[in-house]
């Protein structure tokens, strides 16, 4: 089976820093990647480009095996590829429903004459934005909390809202960008399971995260990243083992330990 | 009673009232833009002089209909809020402010040098055809369109730009599009005030339609309160009508109004009724009175 998003030798610079270098990567449909790395190894950045924030200096994006490369934000979205940010960007003065509301735009067509005129069918359009978004609040567990301001939310809630909003849009991949950071343990546990449900939902779920032991106990496939560079790939077990991971996490090995 | 009716049948209470409608209907397409889609404008009042130099001129030189003129007025208004849009809108902040500001002068100054708008004397003798029936009616209609806008998909687009620009952007919303379209829908509600206002004041000339004009309008909403289509309401009737009723104040108008904005700016800077969701506060008050009751 083809893969749902393939990413060429993708480079970006920003002046004269290379954020992401030759970087090839794929991710496989139904799974949950994940991909780590030290702090400034270009996480984000991999994500700015796959949602097209940022336009790659070089290289190619495929999903479902047409080119993405350079196409802006929301045609992205369109074509099924939604994300949560890692600094919480959601809608703080709208409601909960109105958050989600306005994640599922993909949803519907309805414009300003649509507006206007209100006929059967902008109707209708309403009524399914409003229930994918009523089914969206749902897997994240923030049913009857539809009315509240989404800035009074708690820190944790307002990372499930977002992971909500990105769902109401109808992914078939959703990229979550340090999902459980600031969360404590019992909320990380909450959001394991809600992952896991996203995809046996049938949704792919590509993250990046620092909690270790997150990634190791959710992930299905692990990506590693270094100065830009991948340096290891597979299963959460073959790249604990890898001798470049360790490396670029721990430093190397002192020469004079053997002789201890 | 009676002090009601004397106060109906004085036309120069009616002629006010008037020319606070038509401010009104600009100030709510002003709203869409800078309140809803949170999108800054310093130069409405030349999208007002676009329609009423449109209106007046057809009305002038081709006797057509007037509210064919009325309507060709506000259109050619959107069409050049699309012209302004589609370059500037992909500037934020501080920039878009300034190229709106810079777009209004350059109006203003073609206007003055343009033979057919009869240069800085401006046009004269334009038949009166707004009356205060009319004018309330447009506004009706503005306020139900903007209700309409706001509780839609295309609103909730609009309200997701002036919340987040990059997240809207990530839901699938052509921010682009999206701004360009309420730059349009908010000039066209200019070009129908500001055809109302020549076919009212019957003699316009591009001063009436300076940045002084536009930074006016600006004020109605933004004391009003940013995106409240009520507070819009209640801030022009306030800053229109005050001047009028306290003309001890007049000279000092533009004087006052700085000094209210910094005031609000310090102690209530999302506007008298902003942030204020009045169907609520109405349940609210009801169910205070109900549980009183019991």
């Amino acid at each position: 089976m083809s893969p749902l998003l393939e990413m060429k030798n993708v480079t970006i610079h920003f002046g004269g820093l290379t954020a992401v270098n030759g970087v090839s990567m794929t991710i496989e449909e139904r799974q949950i990647s994940a991909l780590i790395g030290p702090n400034g190894a270009g996480k984000s950045t991999i994500f700015n480009i796959i949602t097209g924030i940022y336009a790659p200096n070089g290289g190619h994006i495929y999903y479902r095996q047409e080119e993405i490369t350079g196409k802006k934000p929301h045609q992205i979205t369109g074509r099924g590829i939604a994300r949560t940010f890692q600094n919480i960007r959601l809608f703080g003065e709208l409601s909960v429903l109105e958050n989600v509301k306005i994640g599922g735009h993909c949803k519907g067509r309805a414009g300003l004459f649509g507006a206007l005129t209100r006929l059967p069918g902008v109707q209708k359009e309403e009524r399914l934005i409003m229930e994918k978004a009523r089914a969206a609040l749902a897997v994240v567990d923030l049913t009857g909390r539809e009315k509240e301001l989404a800035r009074n939310l708690s820190y944790g809630d307002q990372r499930r809202l977002e992971i909500a909003r990105a769902l109401a849009s109808g992914p078939q991949l959703l990229l979550l960008d340090e999902p459980a950071a600031g969360m404590n343990t019992l909320e990380k546990q909450t959001l394991m399971q809600t992952v896991q449900h996203i995809r046996d939902l049938g949704i792919t779920v590509m993250l990046v995260e620092h909690d270790m032991s997150f990634v190791m106990n959710l992930s299905d496939h692990v990506d590693v990243l270094d100065y830009g560079r991948k340096i290891a790939s597979g299963t959460p077990f073959e790249v604990q083992q890898n001798p470049a991971v360790i490396e670029a996490y721990l430093g190397k090995e002192p020469l004079d330990l053997e002789t201890d | 009673m009676e002090a009601i009716f004397d106060f109906f049948s004085n036309p120069y209470y009616i002629q006010i009232l008037t020319i606070t409608g038509v401010y009104l209907i600009a100030a709510l397409g002003l709203n869409l833009i800078t309140g809803i889609t949170g999108q800054f404008s310093f130069g409405h009042a030349a999208f007002m002089s676009i329609g009423a130099y449109t209106s007046s001129l057809l009305t002038l030189y081709l006797h057509t209909p007037f509210f064919l003129n009325l309507l060709l007025g506000g259109i050619i208004a959107a069409l050049f809020g699309v012209l302004l849009g589609f370059p500037s809108l992909r500037l934020t902040g501080d920039y878009l402010g300034i190229t709106t500001l810079g777009f209004g002068e350059i109006v203003r100054v073609v206007f003055i040098n343009t033979k057919i708008t009869g240069g800085a004397f401006g046009l004269a003798g334009i038949p009166r055809e707004t009356n205060i029936i009319l004018v309330y009616l447009i506004v009706v209609l503005t306020i139900i369109s903007l209700y309409l806008i706001k509780n839609s998909r295309f609103g909730r687009g609009l309200v997701a730009i002036r919340e987040d620009e990059i997240a809207a952007e990530a839901m699938g919303i052509n921010t682009l599009f999206y701004k360009v379209e309420a730059f349009a829908v908010g000039s066209f509600f200019a070009g129908i005030s500001g055809a109302l206002y020549a076919h009212l004041i019957q003699y316009i000339s591009p001063g009436d339609f300076g940045f002084s004009r536009s930074f006016e309008i600006l004020n109605f909403v933004v004391i009003g309160g940013l995106g409240s289509i009520p507070g819009t309401v209640v801030g022009t009737a306030i800053l229109a009508l005050a001047p009028e009723f306290l003309r001890f104040v007049q000279e000092y108008r533009m004087l006052i109004y700085g000094a209210l904005m910094v005031l609000m700016m310090t102690f209530r800077p999302r506007g008298l009724l902003g942030g204020v969701d009045l169907f609520q506060v109405w349940r609210n008050f009801r169910h205070k009175g109900l549980r009183e009751k019991i």
